[in-house]
């Protein structure tokens, strides 16, 4: 008799177990994910292999996802850095990342806003260690950053850290700040965007983050910060709309957050990048272009970037 | 061999173990350690303890299914943040684990046999070192490990090697136990969420 309950007790606990690892991929999109593991990722031609630009001010290379090469004049600030093949252990990567890790320049600061597998990939950060100088993190973060070379900091919202000249301001955002699921008590602030200073000119990068019409946060930014040249917005995932809008924008959302912030300019990202369950491949995108004829916003405004596409938004003046 | 020296082998791993941790300690920045992270008890970490790993074992008479909780008083963990205290109490996050620590652990196992529930309780403690293999341990780790069970009065030492997925919510064990029963196998799915 006991055999036989320990056997179904077994047979639970497997199911147990793939219960448990759908949970910790975090992803919505475990089937789908599955099917794309046996997919190469799409590759892209004529990647950059010198991102450095003499003749800006301000440039962003779109790697994937929220991965974000900022120039800011002689900096270089990378966000989000993800380069694997798969985020979640299923979450396998649809395209390759924007630039190859052996033509990235040395990188002053890295950011990470917050621990979710397609923000902070340990694997990344092991293939890019050498070229981090420093990396910062949301409060509690540093639990899920493990022994590197390059130092690392947690930054508290609206705490603010200056390293070889540039300045970091933690921000909130709308989101939550777990890894494994159950550390979401131990981790109540471990999610936030930043503002990057250098030199007069003010990025605003908003790693993961939903939108309530009735929140000030983004109106708190705006009044510290009023004078911000960029936005590097999420714009999805987008569906269930009724579940993701806690958690995430889509562009609606975003161009909302991009007017109370007064951004002179917006990039879109998290998008297209890793699988998902719910949108289609193009239509974030669509989207974005729908929103902009909307607002009456032109591709100066709204730059659209394709991975490994790299823009300047500011250029020098001769 | 292995009955005859097995005391020295458990004594050697604990004094290697320790050495290797020492030397991890001292190679990190005492001057930006900080205070633990905010890692407390809740329920539903209670309860996730609760959960048992599944077992089989294979002893030269009989096999038999079986169940092992586990408890772990102690971890050092040299894998993580040198900001950090490395030192946990009962309540681990996974990346401290997995990320190369040292753990004393304690199993409470259940066998299955014919004997009454009562005597069906083994009890072991030891100690474990876990080595990450994959993405700092999170995608997958190893250990090994050495302990003394007690079962119904009798004692011995048993020796373990393991395999970690998913930051260790699910990994493989294999216990050789070489006094048990005339030598006896257990194969467990380890199950671990936190």
């Amino acid at each position: 008799m006991i055999n036989v309950l320990l056997k179904i007790v077994f047979l639970l606990l497997i199911s147990l177990s793939y219960s448990c690892t759908a949970i910790y991929s975090t992803a919505n999109s475990v089937g789908s994910s599955v099917a794309s593991l046996f997919k190469s990722p799409a590759k892209i031609e004529n990647k950059i292999t010198n991102p450095k630009i003499d003749s800006a001010r301000l440039s962003v290379l779109w790697v994937g996802h929220s991965t974000m090469l900022i120039q800011i004049d002689n900096k270089f600030i990378l966000t989000d850095p993800v380069f694997t093949e798969t985020v979640a252990f299923l979450s396998k990567r649809l395209i390759e990342p924007g630039i190859d890790i052996e033509n990235l320049p040395q990188i002053d600061i890295a950011l990470v806003s917050h621990l979710h597998p397609d923000h902070l990939s340990l694997g990344s950060l092991d293939l890019i260690e050498e070229k981090i100088s420093e990396l910062l993190i949301s409060e509690g973060g540093l639990l899920y950053i493990p022994n590197f070379e390059f130092n690392s900091s947690e930054l508290k919202w609206w705490q603010s850290s200056e390293i070889n000249g540039i300045k970091i301001t933690s921000t909130p955002v709308l989101h939550n700040g777990m890894r494994y699921g159950l550390d979401y008590n131990w981790l109540p602030k471990a999610f936030a965007s930043y503002i990057i200073e250098y030199n007069g000119i003010t990025v605003y990068f908003a790693g993961d983050t939903g939108f309530d019409s009735t929140t000030t946060i983004f109106k708190e930014i705006s009044k510290k910060f009023p004078k911000i040249d960029l936005a590097i917005l999420p714009i999805a995932p987008i569906h269930p709309r009724e579940y993701s809008n806690i958690r995430h924008t889509d562009p609606h959302d975003a161009i909302l957050i991009a007017k109370q912030i007064n951004a002179k300019h917006i990039i879109p990202m998290h998008y297209d990048t890793f699988a998902e369950a719910f949108d289609t491949l193009g239509e974030a995108e669509l989207l974005m272009r729908q929103e902009m004829l909307k607002n009456n916003l032109t591709d100066k405004e709204v730059i659209i970037l394709k991975i490994g596409e790299q823009k300047v938004i500011i250029p020098k003046e001769n | 061999m292995i009955r005859k020296y097995s005391k020295i082998i458990l004594i050697l791993l604990f004094i290697g173990s320790s050495v290797f941790a020492r030397n991890k300690m001292d190679a990190q920045d005492s001057s930006k350690v900080s205070a633990a992270p905010n890692i407390h008890f809740s329920w539903l970490w209670g309860v996730a303890q609760l959960i048992p790993s599944p077992q089989w074992i294979l002893a030269n008479d009989k096999n038999n299914f079986g169940m092992r909780w586990q408890i772990t008083p102690i971890l050092f963990s040299f894998g993580m943040n040198k900001k950090l205290s490395p030192w946990r109490y009962f309540i681990t996050d996974p990346l401290a684990r997995q990320s190369g620590s040292i753990e004393m652990f304690i199993t409470p196992e259940y066998f299955s046999t014919e004997n009454k529930f009562k005597d069906n309780w083994l009890f072991r403690s030891g100690f474990r070192v876990y080595i990450p293999i994959w993405q700092k341990g999170e995608y997958a780790s190893l250990s090994f490990a050495s302990s003394y069970y007690n079962f119904n009065g009798n004692n011995g030492i048993s020796y373990e090697a393991g395999i970690y997925l998913f930051a260790g919510i699910v990994g493989f064990q294999t216990t050789y136990m070489p006094n048990f029963r005339n030598s006896e196998w257990i194969f467990t799915i380890r199950l671990r969420y936190f």
